[in-house]
């Protein structure tokens, strides 16, 4: 649910000449649908984590902590996805790469024991509690940082 | 998707439901945008009028099925978690809507893609929503 920035994308499609080359960057082409899934993320993670420490932290401390761990990575990799600077793209290699090891790490810690992990963090069996998105999303992610690093290499 | 059996725990009575109808209708409606929206990224298609007014339809179906959730917290029944619906309550008519816009820059194929994420969103969301309060039928 990212906001469309109407200063920094001059909408392309509303200038008449088709000359015009348009803007392309991580955001654009299918670009586009990733930042829609990661903004969905972003939100609902950080809604969530946010509700759970501020209404039972004690319950589940580390759940609720690394709940608010993969909020803040959803929000970095939402962000530098649309925004597609040469900067903002290492960043979001590196916000990816914590995600996939974040989602592997928990998903495995968290099969393995159930008792420290009392309530569900959106890693917790992989993500298998959001039709498993939440691991396919950061492969996704990565492909597509990889294919921009060597489009502008 | 039914939940016929499910136990409703609203404290006081159990009569206090929100009709069935709006969010299975949202479901249907999000599954059928989604697929015409992948079907037009799978033709190759940009956004189109279609794809606008199935947006503007889950729109307001989203904001009926806010109506009634509202009317029953008005009427004193409550969530087991009051935040967390009232966040549901506030982001959901921006589903729609972001998607509309944010489909609308892209002049390609995964315009339609976004609102395809936004079909889908909206019929998980229906799901999520009888979660956190089995009053609301799906």
């Amino acid at each position: 649910m990212a906001s469309p920035e109407p200063v920094a994308s001059p909408d392309p499609a509303v200038s008449p000449e088709p000359a015009a080359p348009r803007r392309q960057s991580t955001r654009t082409g299918p670009g586009r649908v990733l930042v829609a899934v990661y903004a969905i993320f972003a939100l609902s993670a950080t809604a969530r984590a946010g509700v759970q420490i501020a209404t039972k932290f004690s319950h589940a401390p580390l759940a609720y902590l690394l709940s608010a761990l993969a909020a803040v990575v959803y929000i970095i990799a939402t962000v530098t996805l649309a925004n597609g600077s040469p900067t903002a793209r290492r960043i979001a290699i590196l916000s990816c790469s914590v995600e996939l090891i974040g989602v592997l790490a928990v998903g495995t810690w968290s099969l393995a024991d159930r008792a420290t992990f009392p309530d569900a963090t959106v890693w917790s069996g992989y993500g298998s509690g959001y039709g498993f998105v939440p691991l396919v999303l950061p492969v996704f992610g990565l492909l597509w940082l990889r294919y921009w690093s060597k489009r502008t290499a | 998707m039914r939940y016929r059996d499910t136990l409703v725990t609203t404290k006081g009575s159990t009569m206090w439901s929100v009709n069935g109808a709006v969010p299975t209708t949202i479901i249907v409606a999000g599954l059928t945008l989604a697929g015409y929206a992948l079907l037009m990224t799978a033709l190759n298609r940009r956004m189109g009028l279609g794809l606008l007014i199935g947006l503007g339809v889950l729109e307001i179906l989203l904001l009926v099925l806010i109506g009634f959730i509202v009317a029953r917290l008005v009427e004193g029944g409550r969530p087991a978690s009051l935040p967390t619906l009232l966040g549901y309550l506030i982001a959901m008519p921006f589903v729609p809507l972001a998607a509309g816009f944010w489909g609308a820059l892209e002049r390609s194929r995964w315009g339609p893609a976004v609102v395809a994420v936004a079909g889908l969103a909206a019929a998980v969301l229906m799901v999520r929503l009888h979660e956190i309060w089995p009053v609301i039928r799906v």
